[in-house]
């Protein structure tokens, strides 16, 4: 099977209306061509509408950064997404919900830059800024997608990709990959054999890597079978997310609602007994606190 | 039990416990998910490994003055402080409590006094996600992003770090989300670790054993520079704990200001020192410092910090 | 693999309990461990949880523990332990100050 890792380019002309996509342009900005090259960000249609795209080209080298290639999202790179995110916020903020435009996001990175200069200046505020910007333009309307096509790893996943509404993958049979660290490095932190590891997964997917296992956890709303069903299945999701927002709903999509969606599938069954547990502790108390 | 003496304590060696209760006025910490609730993580036992009933973080609630202050201490000798389902639960439960005790201000009163309005406090002391239980560890990560988002425009969110761990990994970029970050010269902050840089890119880039070197790129005195650090304190619980009430003295709105992401403007903000760094490309941090106008900068971490506070120039801000 | 679960059950006195229904010290650190004490009237007995990473020394936790409430003369007491590696030295350290801590000693 075709595999789709470093293919983030092809993938938008595979997702969006033939020859829509205007590279660079976001909103009233248009970025330099030269700048944060292994972001890929621009304005496309779907379906005639409008769309945001926000995806990463592993083949591009940043001149500046030598630490950001390969899919790597470096401190322009993740500055660049954020401004995007803006642009696009601020290019409907008149506009109702349901005209608001959507957010693509294509997801394969292997994380954020790893250096010495991106420590120095901040890289943390980088990839924190990028997510909130995410999770701003998610609570003011927008429906935000991500789309997996090959690497989701890490805090190159959560940088670009887990503030989404939704979140889809195509399955481990392309290659695609999501996980915080592969079995064996896990292996040899915890000095458990990778075959036992392997067998312990089976039952918990809790630290187990792949796509099956982050759906069980709701990390992923849902598998796409092949990329040729990418473009139809994001726009059915953009539209549930809207028909959402529409009436109000926005705890049902997101972060937090993958949380409870973790609970469903079964995946993750504690972090549910934690919050009504704190809730009723609280709840005994309150009135000591809140006067 | 003598708490003058407890407030005096290093807020570096002080446990998780001791830094919630102490943070807020004295009697009024009431922990959430106490040990005796014995909620302890499913998975570490599948994979041989201890287990705590607090799953390495302190959660609760105390006051200062009238303003209830809901608390996440994380303590990092269980497990570096790593954040797994149960700890990382625990810090969005603090999320949605915090927010909906300020809604229920709101309604009751329709407007939150200053006052009272609810604050969050994080004492950070961790490396990011727990390996084994990461998945779900990363999950987390994401609810509390999107909780601090949350808080924007209704209550404050301070970072507090000062402890043995520091805070990295995805701890990281929340602590760099959240409104306030008040540090000790102690206090670490950054997202990949120098033992994981090293080991990504090679011990010419990073050397890990240089502790010196760990400070000046990570440190608290050196995020003060930045201006990512807003205050910079002593080592002692009292000293983190005046600056808490000295902060939450301030309008919200005031507060705001002191952030360094969260919005358009203060993103650009930031790509202008992306530029700064690209056009620089510094071997060390002393070459930053530099260049900000310290022109002995090997003497910065030296000094006394009363010295370090009055003579330091730090990265001038464009955003106010 | 799992965690081993050890359980005993001592003399102590009756009524030497702490003063709050239960108190809690220390980290599960490496080479350290937690204490939570619950305050239980059942004439004098004190039971001791152990949970820990480490397995075939069920002999030593017996002789430390055995010692300890011998020594300390509590009683109506469950004691919880987490364990995480610790010394039979540390383990009776431990011990000692939870149950100072737990009846308002210095909380060094």
């Amino acid at each position: 099977m075709e595999q789709m890792i470093g293919r983030g380019r092809e993938a938008i002309t595979m997702i969006v209306d033939p020859d829509s996509f205007q590279e660079n342009q976001v909103g009233g900005v248009s970025f330099p061509a030269d700048y944060g090259p292994g972001a890929v960000v621009g304005t496309a249609a779907l379906e005639q509408q409008p769309i945001t795209i926000l995806a990463i080209d592993a083949q591009a080298v940043n001149p500046r950064f030598p630490v950001v290639y390969f899919g790597i999202i470096g401190m322009e790179e993740a500055y660049k997404m954020a401004c995007a995110v803006y642009e696009t916020i601020q290019a409907d903020r008149q506009k109702p919900v349901s005209e608001k435009r959507p957010l693509l996001l294509i997801v394969d990175t292997p994380g954020n830059a790893p250096g010495k200069v991106e420590e120095i200046y901040g890289m943390n505020k980088a990839t924190g800024a990028y997510q909130l910007a995410l999770a701003e333009a998610r609570k003011c309307g927008h429906a935000v997608i991500a789309m997996v096509i090959g690497r989701a790893i890490s805090g190159g996943f959560l940088c670009h990709g887990l503030q989404a509404d939704h979140i889809l993958a195509l399955p481990k049979a392309y290659g695609t990959m999501i996980h915080v660290m592969p079995l064996t490095s896990i292996s040899r932190i915890t000095k458990i054999d990778v075959e036992q590891l392997e067998v312990l997964s089976q039952e918990n997917p809790v630290f187990a890597a792949g796509v099956d296992f982050f759906y069980q956890l709701g990390g992923v709303e849902e598998i796409v079978p092949d990329p040729g069903r990418m473009r139809e299945r994001i726009t059915a999701h953009i539209a549930e997310v809207k028909a959402l927002k529409s009436e109000g709903s926005f705890d049902r999509s997101g972060p937090w609602s993958r949380g409870e969606l973790g609970a469903v599938r079964g995946g993750r069954r504690t972090r549910k007994a934690v919050l009504a547990q704190m809730e009723s502790e609280f709840s005994a108390i309150a009135d000591k606190y809140i006067k | 039990m003598n708490t003058d003496g407890l407030m005096e304590m290093s807020f570096y060696s002080a446990t998780a416990r001791r830094r919630a209760s102490q943070l807020v006025d004295p009697g009024t910490f009431s922990e959430l998910l106490a040990p005796n609730d014995r909620l302890v993580s499913p998975h570490l036992p599948e994979l041989g490994e201890a287990v705590s009933f607090d799953d390495g973080v302190v959660t609760g609630v105390g006051r200062i003055g009238a303003r209830p202050v809901f608390l996440i201490s994380q303590e990092g000798r269980f497990i570096g402080g790593a954040v797994g389902e149960i700890h990382g639960a625990k810090m969005v439960g603090i999320f949605r409590l915090a927010l909906q005790a300020y809604e229920t201000i709101l309604d009751r009163e329709g407007r939150v006094p200053e006052e009272r309005r609810p604050a969050i406090l994080i004492s950070f002391d961790t490396g990011g996600v727990r390996l084994h239980e990461a998945n779900a560890g990363l999950l987390a990560h994401a609810e509390i992003m999107d909780m601090i988002q949350e808080t924007k425009g209704k209550i404050p969110v301070i970072s507090l770090i000062g402890s043995k761990v520091g805070c990295f990994g995805g701890m990281g970029f929340v602590a760099a989300a959240t409104d306030v970050i008040v540090m000790s010269s102690l206090g670490r902050l950054g997202l990949t670790g120098p033992e994981v840089i090293e080991q990504e890119i090679g011990k010419e880039e990073f050397d890990a054993s240089d502790k010196s070197l760990i400070s000046r790129t990570t440190g608290g005195r050196h995020r003060y520079i930045m201006q990512d650090c807003n205050v910079l304190v002593d080592d002692t619980i009292r000293a983190f704990r005046r600056a808490v009430e000295e902060i939450l003295a301030l309008p919200y709105e005031e507060i705001c200001h002191y952030r360094r992401i969260g919005t358009y403007p203060l993103v650009q903000e930031q790509m202008a020192l992306v530029q700064q760094a690209a056009e620089l490309m510094p071997g060390d941090s002393m070459d930053v410092w530099r260049c900000y106008g310290n022109d002995e900068p090997e003497l910065l971490p030296e000094w006394e910090l009363s010295e370090f506070l009055c003579a330091v120039r730090r990265r001038p801000k464009e955003v106010p | 693999m799992a965690l081993n679960h050890l359980e005993f059950s001592y003399d102590g006195v009756a009524g030497a309990s702490i003063p709050a229904d239960w108190s809690h010290s220390g980290v599960v650190g490496s080479g350290d461990m937690e204490v939570l004490l619950t305050r239980k009237a059942q004439g004098g007995k004190v039971v001791v949880k152990v949970c820990t990473p480490v397995c075939g020394f069920d002999q030593v936790w017996d002789k430390v523990l055995a010692h300890f409430v011998a020594e300390s003369g509590c009683g109506d007491l469950v004691i919880e332990i987490n364990d995480n590696n610790a010394t039979p030295f540390i383990v009776s350290l431990r011990l000692q100050q939870a149950l100072s801590e737990a009846r308002g000693g210095d909380l060094q």
